[in-house]
């Protein structure tokens, strides 16, 4: 036992940092969404009515985000997934090159990007001014921005490198000794990715997914300033209890409905891949 | 028992019977083949047969291309040029799922994510063979390495030895014509390696296969194969018997590289040969710069009166040089002996019988052998 307290006292500095700055913040809003606001002041009577009240005003935003950072963490891990892919099997020489490059936009700032996709896809943006050189359309088109596409596009664009990380890790640690020893066994190239490749790379994907979905789900400037009025994400309501109706407890119980969708989220699909990627 | 016993011991009697002699069309052959890097040429053409039942080494020192040659025969690696058939078919092309070669790899190449059942059960079930005959035969060829109580265990939890024997199975399984090793016991620690080398050989006794195996060791080259093959810069430099290749060897580098050897530079001017460090005696050949290579065990080691006498008052029948002791180092069933001769230190070992005479490091020796236990090589240490 006395060997385990040296590790304990490591520890403890990070431990503490975890718990005053997580834990206890964490745990007073949690007392708090059980409270209630009345004329501004915060009554401290225990009801369930502000979870109540998520479900039938709320439900709608719920479930959008929930969708979209379903629909963006399953199009971003996918598309890193490949990346690294092939960054680790096919690109050879050039895989340090392209990962640099994928870790390069990491630099821009997340506001950055945001404003870099309104310039993008804005009226007067370089599509539209693309488009009318092109002489395909007459005046600007505002389709483009404002809408949940821009959404998954922009907040993609921003999550790719941090999906792209966990599954380098994983598909680094896979020895090549293996894959010929399955090729020799006759194995074709198909069957090697199926059986050998796929069921190492179980914890890169949910790990990928997890971050890219908890990411999105918390996620509300984005929302603001590129998705318009359709395209309000769950984070924008609860951001508004807080800042505009001062009502803590409804915003409170907001939070944690959410971090509960997500949970089951996550935790669903981290299930649904170990099924789907092991070798049976 | 020791290896430098077991090594004596088959350099005096002739193992199995002569590799390739009188017997039917190779179950590989290799002709010309030959593989680049760039402007780097790894493999110089090489020429193979390979008959059923042979256990093949190739021996070489790292980088000298064994690998490579066996990946192109196991097709992970292209020739670039010359063709390679196996059971009378052309290969050269197939990628090694096509091949009816198995590969154990350095690293084993275990699954990391599969149970030993599974892995061994890989082949067959890509083979799409019935799982009750895929069942019977896993069985079968874990119990062959020893290995049925572990079959549960997931491959990272097994050591080395284990792991090794796991990567065997799994390549046994599919009954391959051609096994192939990549340094298969190089990670294993010595005494697990000896053991191995003993089960190897029971294996390929039992199962009659033909196998083929990369090693660095010339003593596990010496041990398992019937055929060694030594490489030297991508080159084959000398192929043939163990027996054969300890005791004739071809090249100066295969003299030092299998086995200890001391080795003389001298001058063959008609029929008679002078050593540069002394001594001189007939043999017949080409005239022109020749060495001697005599074995350290070849030599024996005389004090007391005979040294006294000096290398000039023995025998016309022996070749001998005058010594000084230098060091002993005790390897147990042998003792080695450095004698300094001019400027040069000769390695001299002796079989440990019994109680060893005691020796004064200093003292004055006589080295002495017979030109019959001397292989005369043409040529004189490289420019």
């Amino acid at each position: 036992m006395t060997l385990r307290r040296g590790p304990l006292v490591l520890l403890s500095p990070a431990f503490g940092v975890f718990a005053v700055c997580f834990v206890l913040p964490a745990a007073y809003f949690f007392v708090v969404s059980f409270w209630q606001v009345r004329s501004y002041r915060l009554v401290k009577e225990t009801t369930a009515e502000n979870y109540l009240r998520v479900f039938t005003d709320y439900s709608g935003p719920l479930l959008d985000t929930l969708v979209l950072a379903f629909i963006v963490a399953t199009t971003v891990t996918g598309f890193a997934f490949f990346y690294v892919y092939l960054c680790r099997f096919k690109a050879g020489r050039f895989a340090p090159l392209l990962l640099f490059a994928a870790m390069l936009t990491l630099f821009g700032g997340y506001l950055t990007k945001i404003y870099m996709w309104r310039t993008i896809l804005g009226d007067s943006g370089i599509l539209n001014a693309s488009l009318i050189t092109a002489g395909l359309i007459e005046e600007p088109i505002s389709v483009f921005l404002f809408n949940p596409v821009a959404v998954v596009i922009t907040l993609g664009h921003y999550l790719v490198p941090f999906a792209i990380l966990p599954l380098y890790g994983v598909m680094h640690a896979i020895r090549d000794d293996p894959l010929e020893a399955a090729r020799d066994l006759g194995a074709s190239r198909w069957h090697v990715f199926r059986h050998i490749v796929l069921p190492q790379c179980r914890t890169g994907i949910v790990a990928a997914f997890t971050l890219t979905f908890l990411f999105t789900s918390g996620d509300f400037a984005t929302a603001r300033l590129v998705g318009g009025p359709d395209a309000s994400l769950f984070g924008v309501f609860v951001q508004g209890q807080f800042t505009q109706r001062l009502n803590q407890p409804m915003g409170a119980a907001m939070a944690f409905t959410m971090l509960a969708c997500c949970l089951v989220v996550v935790s669903a699909v981290a299930l649904g891949v170990r099924r789907a990627v092991a070798y049976r | 028992m020791s290896l430098q016993a077991s090594t004596d011991a088959r350099s005096a009697v002739a193992p199995g019977p002569a590799p390739g002699a009188g017997r039917a069309e190779p179950l590989v052959r290799l002709s010309g083949v030959t593989r680049r890097f760039g402007a780097h040429v790894a493999v110089h053409p090489v020429d193979l047969a390979v008959h059923r039942h042979d256990f093949v080494a190739i021996l070489g020192p790292s980088g000298c291309g064994k690998t490579s040659l066996l990946r192109m025969i196991g097709g992970f690696l292209e020739p670039s040029g010359g063709t390679i058939e196996i059971a009378g078919r052309d290969v050269t092309r197939l990628p090694p799922d096509r091949r009816p070669t198995n590969m154990v790899f350095q690293g084993y190449g275990l699954f990391p994510h599969m149970t030993v059942r599974q892995n061994v059960a890989y082949g067959l079930r890509i083979a799409r063979v019935s799982a009750a005959e895929r069942d019977r035969r896993v069985e079968e060829a874990l119990a062959l390495v020893h290995m049925e109580s572990f079959a549960d265990r997931l491959a990272p939890q097994l050591s080395g030895g284990q792991a090794q024997r796991v990567a065997l199975a799994r390549t046994l399984v599919m009954r391959p014509e051609v096994l192939l090793l990549d340094e298969p016991l190089a990670a294993l620690d010595l005494k697990l390696r000896k053991t191995m080398q003993e089960e190897l050989r029971g294996i390929h006794r039992s199962i009659g296969g033909t196998f083929v195996f990369v090693t660095h060791d010339q003593e596990e080259a010496m041990a398992l194969a019937n055929r060694i093959l030594v490489m030297q810069d991508g080159r084959v430099v000398q192929e043939g018997g163990p027996t054969e290749i300890y005791g004739r060897p071809a090249t100066r580098f295969v003299a030092t590289f299998v086995g200890d050897a001391n080795l003389f530079d001298g001058r063959r001017a008609g029929g008679r040969v002078d050593l540069d460090i002394g001594p001189a005696f007939a043999d017949a050949g080409r005239d022109g710069p020749v060495t001697a290579v005599v074995r350290p065990q070849a030599i024996t080691l005389e004090t007391g009166p005979a040294a006294a006498a000096g290398a000039a008052g023995r025998g016309g029948d022996r070749i001998a040089l005058d010594g000084r002791l230098v060091d002993i180092v005790p390897l147990g069933p042998s003792v080695k002996f450095l004698v300094a001769v001019g400027d040069r230190e000769i390695a001299v070992t002796r079989t440990v019988t019994g109680p060893v005479e005691p020796l004064e490091i200093g003292s004055r020796v006589v080295l002495s052998w017979r030109p019959a236990d001397q292989v005369v090589i043409a040529g004189g240490p490289a420019p």
